[in-house]
C-alpha cells in the first residue's frame, strides 16, 4: 500500500496534538502540518503573561519548531491553506503549491472579532492572538501606560489583570456584545464589571463606539456615547470566530464554525475538523456546540485523529469550567446560545 | 563579531538575472556603508545552462572571508535554490516567488523544503514587475526591492546601484528596472508591516571613506595597468579569463595591446619577448596552462629574462575542476619545470592584494630579471570586495631595470657573475652593449658552457639573486599576542582571512593562539617564520590541498613535525573549520 498522507491544517493546541496523535497511531503515515504561525506550537493562554514580561518567549511554545523533524513530522510554518478540495483531496497553499492527502484535519481555531461598526478603526486597534500581536503591545506599551479596552471577552479580563498588574492605567468599554458567540446576561455583565472596579479599572457601563481618532501626540481620542476618552492604546476584544471564510467555497458545511458530527468527520471521507473552528453536533441534544478553550482544543484534536484512523471516539463535551476568569466561572466548552 | 554581519544569497537559473542581482546587491550595500565580500559561483561547464549563486557578506568590520551559513536567501528558482537549504542558518528569511506561473506541486516550490524555525516571505517578484514594467523578467529587481524594505536597507542606494548598471543602457532600461524595484519595496513595506520587527534591521553605516567594489581579477588587471603594462599575451581559461577580458578593453586605451594567443605557450612567449625588448608584458592563466608555461618559465629563469605570469589557481590536477577553488600549484609554482629554475613567487591574501603584488611583480621581474608568479586562485579572483580605492605607487611604476654602467661600453658582460647575482642587463640593440643569450647554461658572457664549474657558479648566482630579492619582498605578518603560544597558524592565499577570522574568534575566547600570514612563498623568510615559529607549542598549516604544499616547503623550518589541515572540497576554506581544528588541537 502506498504511503498515507494525513494532512493537519493549523498548529494550534488542536492541530498540534492531532498530527502527535497521528504520529503515534499510524507510525507509517506521513504526517504534514501546515501553520500560518511561524515557530513551534505556542499557548494562546499565555499571552498575556508574555506581554507583561511575566513569562520568556521561549516559554509559549508547547513544543519548538525543530523537535517536530526529531517527532517525524514535517512541519511548514509561516505556510498558509488558501483552499480546500475535499473532493479531490487536495489544498492550495497560498503560494500555488497543491498538496494531496489521504487523510485531512482542519483546526484552524479562531481569529479576533472586530464588530462592522468598529472595523473602520481596525488600524487604531489592537488584537491578542498571535506572538506576532503580542509583540505590538509590548513595543507599543514601553511607550504608553494608559490602556483603554473595547469589548470584555475572556481574553481581555485575564489580560486586564495583568496589565493593572504591572501597573498599567486600565480604563474599559464593557459591552454586552462581547462574549460572541455568547450573550453577556445581566448577572454575568454585573459580576464581571464589578470585579474589574475591585481591581482599579475604570468601567465604562454599556458604552457604545461612535468614533475614534489619533491625536497629534500620538494618543487615540474615543467618543463613546457619554464621553470622550484618551488613552494610550486600544484594545478590541470581542472574541474569536472561526477563521474559516478560506473553506467558502470547499463545499464543506459551514455555519458559525465547520460543521461536523460527533466523531467530527466534516462530511467527506477522510476529512475532519476540530478544536475552535469546528462546530460540533450532540446526538442528544440534537444540536451543535462550539468549543473555545485550550484544554477542549487539545482533547478535540486527538479525537479527530483517532476518528481519522478509523477508531469511533466521540467529542465529549463535559468539559470542567476552562476559563476562570478573577473568580467568576465561565463554561465555555459548550455554549449553546448563539 | 561585529554586531551586523549578514550574508545574503540569490539562487536562480541562469538567465534568471541572478548574477546581475548580486552585483546590484554588493554596489548598494557597499554604497550604505558596509563592508562587502561576495562570490559567485556558476555552472562549471557553459554558462547559459544550470544554478547561479551569489553569496555577499555584509557587516560593519572588514570581511575577511565568507559565512558558512547564510542569514537570508532570495529564491529566483526555486529548484535550484533547494540545494542551498543546508547552507542556511536555522533562522534564514526565505524571500521566494508565492505566485509563479502555474499552480506547482507538492515539493516543487522551496517552501516545502524549509525548516520550521525558518521565515519565509513569499513575494510575487513575477507578478509585481509584470505589472510596472508589461514584463516578468524584472523579478530579480523586484527581490531586491523586497530585500531592502524587509531589511530597511535605503532605497536609495539601491538606486544608485541601478542607475549604475542599467543607465547606459538607456532611460526606458533604466525606468523598468527601477520601477519593479520599487514595486517590491513597496510590497514588502505594505504588506510585512507587522512582521518586520521580526527581523533585525540592517539600514545603513557610517562610510569610512568612499569604497570600491572590485574583483580579485579586476584588481590585478588594475595593478598591472597602474604599473605601466604595455602587452598582455593571453589564452582564455577560467579563473582568469576576467583579466584578458578587463585589459582587451582598457589596455588600448593606454596605448597598449591585448593579444590572444594560440595557446599559453605563445603568451608566455610573447611575455617573454616583450620584456626582453624592455616592455612590460604580462600573461595570466590556470594550472593546465601554467603547466604548458612551466618550460620558457624556465627559460626566463636561465636566460634572467623578466616576465610576470598570474597563475589563478583551479581544482586541479590537469583540467580538474574548472570552475571550483584550490591551492594545489604551489609546488608547480615553486619548483615547476625543468632544472633548478628559482624564481618569485607571491601570494594575495585579498584583493586589495591582488593589485599591489601585481603592481610590484613588474620592478620585481625587471630588478632581478626573472619571472614572477602570482598566484591567485578560483576564490580569490572572484570574489569582490569593496576597498578602499588602491593607489598608483610610484615605486611600482618606475622602471626596475638594472641598466649596464656606460664604464663597461664595449667590454659588457651581460650575465656577469656580482655580488648580489644580479647582472646588469642592457636591452638589445643599445649600442656598445651587445650580448648574446641562450637557454643553454653559459658563461658569464653568455656563451655556451656545460663545464661542472660554470654551471656550480652560474646557478649558485641564479639562486643568490633571487635569494636577495626578499629586501624587496613582503615580509610574513603576525596576528598573535606577546608571548608563547598553544598554536600558530600559517596560511596563505585565500585561506588567510578564513584562518584568521577563526584565530580571532579563538583568541577571543581566551585561547593561546596566533597567526602568520605569508605572502612571499619563494623565496621565503625563514628567519621571520621561523621566530614566530619558536614561540608556537604546535603550528598548523590550513590549506586548499591534499599534500599540505606550503607545510612541505616550510614546515621545516619547524623543530618538530607539523600539523595540516587539508581541504580540496572545490570551496574556499571555512572558518569554522579551522576553527573546529585549532580547538582540537588545543585542548
Ligand atoms: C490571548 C488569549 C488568551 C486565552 N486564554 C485562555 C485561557 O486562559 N484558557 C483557555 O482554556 N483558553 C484560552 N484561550 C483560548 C484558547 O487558546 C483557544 O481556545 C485554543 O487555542 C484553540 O485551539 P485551536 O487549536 O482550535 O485554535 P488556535 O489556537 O487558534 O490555532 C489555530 C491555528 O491555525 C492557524 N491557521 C488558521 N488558518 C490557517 C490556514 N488557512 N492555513 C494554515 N494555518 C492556519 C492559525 O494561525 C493558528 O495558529 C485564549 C486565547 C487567546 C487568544
Amino acid at each position: 500500500m502506498a504511503e498515507q498522507h494525513f494532512v493537519v491544517i493549523g498548529n494550534g493546541p488542536a492541530g498540534n496534538e492531532a498530527a502527535l496523535t497521528l504520529r503515534e497511531h499510524a507510525p507509517e503515515a506521513r504526517v504534514t502540518i501546515i501553520s500560518r504561525e511561524r515557530g513551534g506550537c505556542f499557548r494562546p493562554h499565555f499571552l498575556p503573561r508574555f506581554v507583561v514580561g511575566k513569562l520568556a518567549e521561549e516559554d509559549l511554545y508547547l513544543s519548538s519548531a525543530v523537535s517536530y523533524r526529531d517527532k517525524g513530522i514535517k512541519l511548514r510554518s509561516g505556510q498558509e491553506v488558501v483552499s480546500v478540495h475535499p473532493d479531490k483531496r487536495k489544498i492550495i497553499l497560498d503560494h500555488k503549491e497543491i498538496i494531496s492527502f489521504d487523510g485531512l484535519i482542519i483546526a484552524v481555531g479562531g481569529r479576533p472579532r472586530i464588530p462592522e461598526n468598529l472595523m473602520v478603526f481596525g488600524d487604531l486597534m489592537l488584537t491578542l492572538k498571535t506572538v506576532q500581536d503580542a509583540k505590538v503591545w509590548i513595543r507599543k506599551l514601553n511607550e504608553t501606560d494608559t490602556v483603554l479596552m473595547i469589548g470584555g471577552d475572556l481574553t481581555s479580563l485575564s489580560f486586564t489583570k495583568q496589565l493593572v498588574d504591572v501597573g498599567k492605567k486600565v480604563c474599559f468599554a464593557l459591552n454586552d456584545d462581547a462574549f460572541w458567540p455568547l450573550r453577556f446576561d445581566r448577572y454575568l455583565y454585573n459580576q464581571v464589571a464589578g470585579r474589574l472596579r475591585e481591581n482599579g479599572v475604570e468601567v465604562l457601563e454599556y458604552s457604545r463606539i461612535r468614533g475614534m481618532s489619533l491625536l497629534s501626540d500620538g494618543m487615540i481620542e474615543v467618543n463613546t456615547d457619554y464621553e470622550k476618552v484618551r488613552a494610550g492604546l486600544v484594545g478590541a476584544f470581542f472574541g474569536l470566530k472561526p477563521d474559516i471564510a478560506f473553506l467558502a467555497r470547499s463545499g464543506l458545511k459551514i455555519d458559525r464554525g465547520i460543521l461536523v458530527d460527533e466523531y467530527l468527520h466534516a462530511g467527506f471521507e477522510g476529512v475532519y475538523a476540530t478544536g475552535d473552528c469546528a462546530q460540533v453536533f450532540h446526538p442528544d441534544l440534537r444540536d451543535y456546540w462550539v468549543s473555545i478553550g485550550h484544554d477542549n482544543a487539545v482533547a478535540l484534536g486527538r479525537t479527530a485523529a483517532l476518528n481519522l484512523i478509523g477508531e469511533r471516539v466521540r467529542a465529549e463535551p463535559d468539559m470542567a469550567c476552562i476559563f476562570d476568569v478573577q473568580g467568576v466561572q465561565v463554561n465555555s466548552s459548550w455554549w449553546m446560545e448563539f | 563579531m561585529s554586531a551586523v554581519d549578514v550574508t545574503i544569497e540569490i539562487c536562480g537559473m541562469s538567465g534568471d538575472g541572478t548574477i546581475a542581482a548580486g552585483g546590484l546587491l554588493n554596489g548598494a550595500l557597499s554604497a550604505a556603508g558596509f563592508s562587502v565580500l561576495a562570490f559567485d559561483s556558476y555552472p562549471a561547464e557553459i554558462r547559459g545552462f544550470g544554478r547561479c549563486v551569489t553569496r555577499t557578506r555584509a557587516g560593519e568590520s572588514e570581511m575577511m572571508a565568507l559565512a558558512d551559513k547564510t542569514s537570508i536567501l532570495i529564491s529566483l528558482d526555486d529548484e535550484q535554490s533547494r540545494s542551498r537549504i543546508p547552507f542556511l542558518r536555522d533562522d534564514a528569511v526565505v524571500l521566494f516567488d508565492n505566485r509563479p506561473v502555474v499552480y506547482v506541486g507538492e515539493g516543487q516550490s522551496i517552501a516545502a523544503h524549509l525548516e520550521p524555525k525558518m521565515n519565509p516571505f513569499g513575494i510575487p517578484f513575477g507578478d509585481l514587475a509584470a505589472e510596472v514594467s508589461g514584463a516578468r523578467r524584472g523579478r530579480n529587481l523586484t527581490a531586491l526591492g523586497a530585500l531592502a524594505a524587509l531589511f530597511g536597507l535605503p532605497g536609495n542606494a539601491f538606486h544608485g546601484a541601478v542607475k549604475r548598471k542599467f543607465q547606459p543602457k538607456g532611460e526606458r532600461v533604466l525606468d523598468a528596472n527601477l520601477k519593479c524595484f520599487d514595486a517590491g519595496y513597496q510590497y514588502c513595506r505594505d504588506t510585512f508591516k507587522d512582521r518586520l520587527e521580526r527581523i533585525s534591521r540592517l539600514g545603513s553605516r557610517d562610510k569610512t571613506g568612499e569604497r570600491e567594489l572590485l574583483s580579485g581579477n579586476a584588481a590585478i588587471s588594475l595593478g598591472a595597468l597602474d604599473a605601466g603594462l604595455r602587452l598582455y599575451f593571453g589564452y582564455p581559461i577560467t579563473p582568469a579569463t576576467p583579466i584578458m577580458e578587463y585589459l582587451a578593453k582598457e589596455l588600448p586605451k593606454k596605448g597598449g595591446a591585448v593579444m590572444q594567443m594560440e595557446d599559453e605557450i605563445a603568451s608566455i612567449g610573447g611575455v617573454l619577448g616583450s620584456f626582453y625588448a624592455g616592455k612590460r608584458a604580462m600573461t595570466a592563466t590556470s594550472g593546465p596552462g601554467f603547466a604548458l608555461m612551466t618550460e620558457l618559465i624556465a627559460h626566463a629563469t636561465v636566460a634572467e629574462i623578466p616576465a610576470v605570469i598570474v597563475d589563478a589557481q583551479r581544482g586541479g590536477p590537469a583540467t580538474g575542476l574548472p570552475t571550483k577553488t584550490e591551492q594545489s600549484d604551489l609546488h608547480a609554482a615553486v619548483f615547476g619545470g625543468p632544472g633548478d629554475s628559482a624564481r618569485i613567487v607571491l601570494a594575495p591574501t585579498n584583493v586589495s592584494e591582488c593589485y599591489y603584488y601585481t603592481a610590484r611583480s613588474f620592478g620585481l621581474a625587471e630588478k632581478y630579471q626573472t619571472p614572477v608568479i602570482v598566484l591567485t586562485d578560483f576564490f580569490l579572483d572572484n570574489r569582490v570586495e569593496n576597498i578602499l580605492p588602491p593607489k598608483n605607487r610610484p615605486e611600482d611604476i618606475e622602471n626596475g631595470n638594472v641598466y649596464p654602467d656606460p664604464s663597461k661600453h664595449g667590454v659588457y658582460r651581460r650575465f656577469e657573475d656580482t655580488k648580489t647575482g644580479i647582472s646588469p642587463r642592457s636591452i638589445p640593440g643599445t649600442e656598445g652593449f651587445i650580448f648574446r643569450t641562450t637557454g643553454l647554461e653559459h658563461t658569464e658572457e653568455g656563451f655556451p658552457d656545460y663545464s661542472s664549474a660554470n654551471h656550480m657558479k652560474m646557478t649558485e648566482k641564479r639562486h643568490r639573486k633571487i635569494e636577495g630579492a626578499l629586501t624587496d619582498l613582503p615580509e610574513p605578518v603576525e596576528f598573535s599576542p606577546e608571548g608563547n603560544l598553544d598554536l600558530g597558524v600559517v596560511t596563505w592565499g585565500s585561506t588567510f582571512g578564513a584562518a584568521l577570522e577563526a584565530v580571532q574568534r579563538a583568541q577571543g575566547e581566551g585561547l593561546k593562539v596566533g597567526a602568520m600570514k605569508i605572502s612571499s612563498i619563494y623565496p621565503y623568510h625563514s628567519d621571520s617564520i621561523r621566530s614566530f615559529m619558536m614561540r608556537c607549542n604546535d603550528i598548523l598549516f590550513p590549506e586548499l590541498n591534499y599534500e599540505g604544499q606550503l607545510a612541505n616547503l616550510i614546515g621545516h623550518l619547524f623543530n618538530k613535525e607539523v600539523l595540516r589541515f587539508n581541504r580540496v572540497t572545490g570551496l574556499p576554506m571555512s572558518a569554522t573549520d579551522i576553527y573546529v581544528r585549532i580547538r582540537a588541537i588545543v585542548e
